[in-house]
């Protein structure tokens, strides 16, 4: 006993104290990231990162020279990113649609569904560096337009990896009901049609969600590689490369910059949506 | 008649077999329209038995090596480069999910960040990593291993962190090491999530190496792909090519199911039970297989506590 309670007398480390205190463990989810984040532009203007990696300023410009690059060439890097976005956001859009639609398909009739489910799926492991000269192959006759037909090119290919994450996840939704949700309905006589608007599709809202929660970066991703292989040289990713080519290190890491602000975005986009619609229901 | 397609439909290969044969019902389709309009219908849409014609085709495409040959040695280079930055990326991740889930600290430090680097388009930076290390192999397994690296890192941490509180508690009761709870509960509840995580980064691994093929003529898919474009050799190594990626990309998710199914123990017990459910329903009596899964994990359990 009196062991116990020389145990509990005894005081506590700052260590301890500072891992039961909830308001100095929220204010570390703030602090430690930013600390993290300071020593990392740190690390770049003062160029120790440069000597760790063994290169240059040339190659790996500072960040100040980043950032005046940026706002040089605001106008173009613009042009360059609203191309991006209309290719990733198009293609996700028609793609998650068509994902959703193969779902319903596959949740009503799920014995011939069931194998376009995995046809579907195989898409999604397919490189978009396979897929992407091929597209721009069958878009040769939709325009004379040579920005027009590699537009089309760029979305088709993000569809098919869009839809393929959607497909997925929807079918998912659709079928992985709440136990007894099913019995209930039966005993209600619901239709097949009342099953599908009232239980089905609010119960599959969720798992749109996760399918986008992956597949808005994969689809930006997927814009930037096919910009790789398009015809008609537009888009974040393809300046990127074209600036490597010319040896103009700081414009192409402007460029990066921009592509990586561009999956920022969207994702804060992606989560305000979510956290609108899904208040609704849950 | 109905019922004996209906049954036909039972099996889940069917179905599978009847989209891969629409799918490919419609390719010929589009084939023969594209061989009737265009001039160059090879470069286009060429048939499938063309594409299957130049796997066997002895004729040499370039320097001395007939289309095949070319395809299987590129593909070797192209994916020993991406396993072992598969390998590197799958292994990094595990170790920083481990380092994560033991320090708060350490977690809250670098969760944020891991969130960063799945928005970031890492490809986007293939260019940029070729230019900084200079050397196309290198880069090649760099980002190769980065781009396994997230998906492995955030589903093996989400595995740490789906092991619930009485767990904890029955190893508080057995006066647990914190050692013994790492192996003994936490990692192999996170063992799943890391193969979610693996299946994810696989198809990843493979495409940034035939990526980062295109971007420096050094053997490998992506650089045969661009040169048989740019019409260096036959287009038929193109198709082959994007045939055989698709193939890789497709096998190297279900080859990571299969090592799954081979190493994780819940699967081998399920497996096993199987096996004996079969020969128990033989000598009908269902019923016992049943309960041999509840008593063999039951067995599984007292194994490893003792």
């Amino acid at each position: 006993m009196a062991q116990t309670t020389q145990k509990i007398k005894r005081p506590k480390t700052l260590y301890q104290r500072f891992k039961e205190n909830s308001k100095a463990q929220s204010a570390a989810t703030i602090v430690m990231p930013v600390l993290l984040g300071v020593v990392i532009v740190i690390l770049w203007q003062s160029q120790a990162l440069h000597h760790l990696l063994r290169t240059n300023t040339f190659t790996l410009p500072l960040l100040t020279r980043i950032g005046e690059i940026f706002g040089e060439n605001l106008d173009k890097i613009w042009d360059n990113s609203v191309a991006t976005m209309t290719v990733a956001f198009v293609g996700l859009l028609i793609g998650s649609l068509l994902g959703y639609g193969v779902a319903i398909f596959a949740a009503l009739c799920p014995r011939v569904g069931k194998g376009g489910l995995t046809v579907i799926g195989a898409f999604a492991s397919i490189p978009v560096v396979a897929l992407a000269p091929v597209m721009n192959n069958w878009t040769k006759d939709v325009s004379d337009v040579a920005s027009v037909r590699s537009m089309v090119a760029k979305i088709l290919v993000v569809m098919l990896i869009a839809a393929a994450n959607m497909c997925l996840n929807a079918y998912r939704g659709l079928t992985e009901l709440k136990p007894y949700a099913m019995d209930l309905m039966d005993t209600y006589a619901a239709k097949k049609r009342t099953v599908f608007v009232k239980l089905q599709l609010p119960n599959s809202v969720p798992y749109i969600f996760t399918a986008l929660k992956v597949s808005v970066p994969s689809s930006i991703i997927t814009a930037i590689v096919s910009e790789y292989f398009a015809e008609y040289i537009i888009g974040v990713g393809r300046q990127i490369r074209e600036n490597i080519v010319l040896a103009q290190y700081p414009t192409a890491w402007a460029y990066i910059a921009a592509a990586c602000l561009l999956g920022v975005a969207a994702y804060v986009v992606l989560m305000i949506a979510q956290s609108i619609l899904l208040r609704r229901y849950h | 008649m109905v019922k004996k397609v209906n049954k036909i439909f039972d099996h889940k290969w069917a179905s599978t077999l009847l989209w891969i044969i629409a799918i490919i019902i419609v390719w010929e389709i589009a084939a023969c329209i594209v061989a009737a309009t265009k001039r160059t219908p090879e470069n286009i849409l060429p048939h499938l038995y063309q594409i299957v014609a130049a796997i066997f085709s002895p004729k040499e495409v370039s320097s001395g090596m007939t289309a095949i040959m070319i395809v299987l040695t590129s593909a070797r280079a192209t994916i020993l480069r991406s396993l072992l930055g598969f390998l590197l990326g799958i292994a990094a991740g595990f170790l920083l999910a481990l380092i994560m889930k033991m320090s708060g600290l350490l977690e809250k430090m670098l969760f944020p960040y891991l969130m960063l680097i799945q928005l970031i388009p890492v490809l986007g930076l293939a260019p940029i990593v070729l230019s900084i290390t200079g050397d196309i192999n290198k880069s090649r397994i760099i980002i190769a291993a980065i781009l396994s690296f997230y998906p492995v890192a955030t589903n093996t941490l989400a595995g740490f962190k789906s092991v619930s509180r009485d767990k904890y508690d029955l190893m508080y009761t057995y006066a647990a090491k914190k050692r013994t709870i790492y192996t003994k509960v936490l990692i192999p509840s996170a063992i799943p999530y890391f193969f979610t995580g693996t299946k994810i980064a696989a198809p990843m691994a493979i495409t940034a190496s035939i990526l980062v093929d295109t971007l420096q003529g050094d053997g490998g898919l992506g650089c045969m792909l661009s040169q048989s474009l740019k019409h260096a050799m036959s287009i038929y190594v193109f198709w082959l090519i994007v045939f055989f990626s698709a193939f890789i990309g497709i096998l190297s998710t279900h080859l990571m199911s299969w090592i799954e199914a081979l190493i994780s123990p819940e699967k081998r017990v399920i497996r096993k039970a199987k096996r004996e459910d079969r020969k128990m329903k033989a000598a009908k009596a269902p019923e016992a297989a049943k309960d041999y899964v509840y008593d063999r994990r039951a067995r599984m359990c007292s194994k490893r506590r003792s």
